[in-house]
């Protein structure tokens, strides 16, 4: 296949985004450190929502980029480099939810001397809310949350996140999972449905 | 349209999901359907409550990424210096590449267990190819493509000659299990390589065979001096099976005081905690006074309270 099929369906690149992916191609760092800095921000959102965890979104980021750099001579244009770093990103992703079933992981709530602790809260800005029934209020929703989505399989999990936090659409999701827009609105569907019945009481 | 067919369309209707035509039905139906309509008011508040906990990227994590990223690509940045065909190839070809009919055509029948293709590189030396008109060196080697030479001297002479002093280094590849011995001693050899991807290769072949002395030494080498966070979390992996070990325990709590990466550190105190012992008390208490990672401290705090010692230095 010609690597100039810019005509090709599905590749929706920009000009610039094109021309940093060929001079990567060549062996440019500085391009190839510019692709990465054009949608690092979005993969370790995506890697910190999904996991939950700081840790395994910067695995998660090293894996995808790295795999990127090692395969970037491969792609060919024939589809966007968006939903081609996506499907490794999604891939790698799915592979840690996975494991994470099975070998049940650890609570997101720990208990520490002070009473049970989240294991995040550490990571996120101080809340300006005094307020102690409110601020007792949403952990029980953010605990109830964590719940929901854990009970999410996780390839639902996944089509969750994209369209609704990450808001890509359904049909470029099927083609990131290697499935159809049907199946991908099923899974959303599933995944809407599971986190009513478990939050129900709380909307 | 049906309630019934309102309420299963009402997710991919909030995300603007079905063809305008069903959206229209869908719209005339809630405006006369109260409980569709509240339905649809509950979807809302249920995707309010999901954006307001929205994981935030913590301070600090992308520039780390960012570092994580610079310092394994740089590892192997010769690769991407030279000929536009060797560009296109990633550090594990450049990898395989590098030692090419090593050992003569040596092929070590393959047995039970699974084959590791094996080659070290030596990426420090600049690629010359064949170099026209010049005679070969005094061992007779001729110069061929997978010959790499690093000049160390150049000395002109009074006739107008000009004398040269190069080392030669040749590629050669190996394949063989990981129980050839040949084999082991490249690999144990490519995780001191310049390459920061050749050695993370390599410490994902041996961290399967940590039961074995010299790999085990390898591993704990590399967890605790090696420049990459990413080859140094994967020599932990290698070291979990030895978690109980005496010198790897010793080399765990250096690390959790002294490495600079979080996700090591973290990873350290997992390994310890997992055995946990009276030794590693006092170091815990320690990082949970001196740590700045939160995670890290918490760790910690959690594995002190598990063996009921107490989290603070009285």
């Amino acid at each position: 296949m010609s690597q100039n099929a810019a005509g090709a369906v599905g590749a929706r690149l920009s000009p610039q985004v094109d021309s940093l992916i060929r001079a990567a191609q060549r062996g440019d760092q500085d391009a190839f450190e510019s692709l990465v800095r054009a949608y690092d921000q979005s993969v370790l959102r995506l890697a910190m929502n999904l996991l939950r965890s700081p840790e395994d979104a910067r695995d998660v980021y090293q894996e995808a980029f790295l795999r990127v750099y090692r395969n970037l001579h491969t792609f060919r244009f024939d589809c966007s480099f968006h939903t081609w770093l996506y499907r490794i990103v999604t891939n790698i992703c799915l592979d840690q939810l996975r494991k994470r079933k099975v070998r049940k992981e650890e609570p997101a709530v720990v208990d520490t001397s002070e009473g049970p602790m989240d294991r995040l809260d550490g990571f996120e800005e101080d809340d300006a809310e005094a307020d102690p029934e409110r601020t007792m209020l949403n952990r029980q929703l953010k605990e109830r949350i964590e719940g929901a989505l854990a009970g999410l399989t996780p390839r639902e999990r996944m089509v969750f996140e994209l369209r609704h936090y990450q808001g890509l659409r359904l049909r470029a999701i099927g083609e990131m999972l290697g499935t159809t827009e049907e199946a991908a609105k099923n899974c959303l569907f599933r995944a809407t449905q599971k986190m009513r019945s478990v939050l129900g009481d709380f909307l | 349209m049906s309630c019934d067919s309102v309420l299963k369309l009402i997710p991919l209707y909030y995300y603007g999901e079905i063809p305008p035509e069903e959206e229209d039905l869908v719209e005339s139906h809630l405006d006369e359907c109260p409980s569709c309509a509240a339905e649809l008011e509950r979807h809302r508040a249920l995707a309010a409550a999901l954006d307001a906990q929205r994981m935030e990227i913590p301070a600090g994590l992308l520039s780390e990424c960012r570092g994580d990223l610079r310092a394994a690509v740089e590892g192997g940045a010769p690769l991407l210096r030279r000929e536009r065909e060797k560009m296109s190839k990633g550090p594990w070809e450049l990898f395989v590449e590098a030692l090419q009919h090593t050992f003569g055509t040596v092929r070590i029948a393959q047995p039970l267990g699974a084959m590791a293709l094996v080659a070290v590189g030596f990426f420090a030396a600049r690629f010359t190819g064949a170099v026209p008109g010049i005679n070969a060196p005094a061992t007779g080697a001729p110069m061929t493509e997978d010959v790499f030479a690093t000049v160390r001297s150049v000395q002109p002479d009074a006739t107008g000659r000009v004398r040269i002093a190069f080392d030669e280094t040749r590629r050669r590849e190996i394949s063989g299990s990981m129980q050839d011995e040949n084999v082991r001693r490249l690999l144990l050899a490519a995780a001191h390589e310049e390459n920061t991807a050749v050695r993370s290769e390599s410490m994902d072949l041996l961290k399967a065979h940590s039961s074995s002395a010299d790999v085990r030494d390898a591993l704990l080498n590399a967890l605790e001096h090696d420049a990459n966070a990413g080859v140094r979390l994967k020599a932990l992996d290698g070291l979990k099976p030895l978690a109980g070990d005496p010198q790897v325990r010793k080399a765990l709590l250096q690390v959790l005081q002294a490495d600079e990466n979080p996700a090591v550190r973290m990873q350290a105190v997992d390994l310890l905690a997992a055995s946990p012992d009276d030794s590693m008390v006092g170091v815990f208490q320690n990082v949970v006074q001196k740590e700045d990672n939160s995670a890290v401290r918490l760790k910690c705090e959690k594995a002190l309270k598990d063996m009921n010692a107490s989290i603070g230095i009285f």
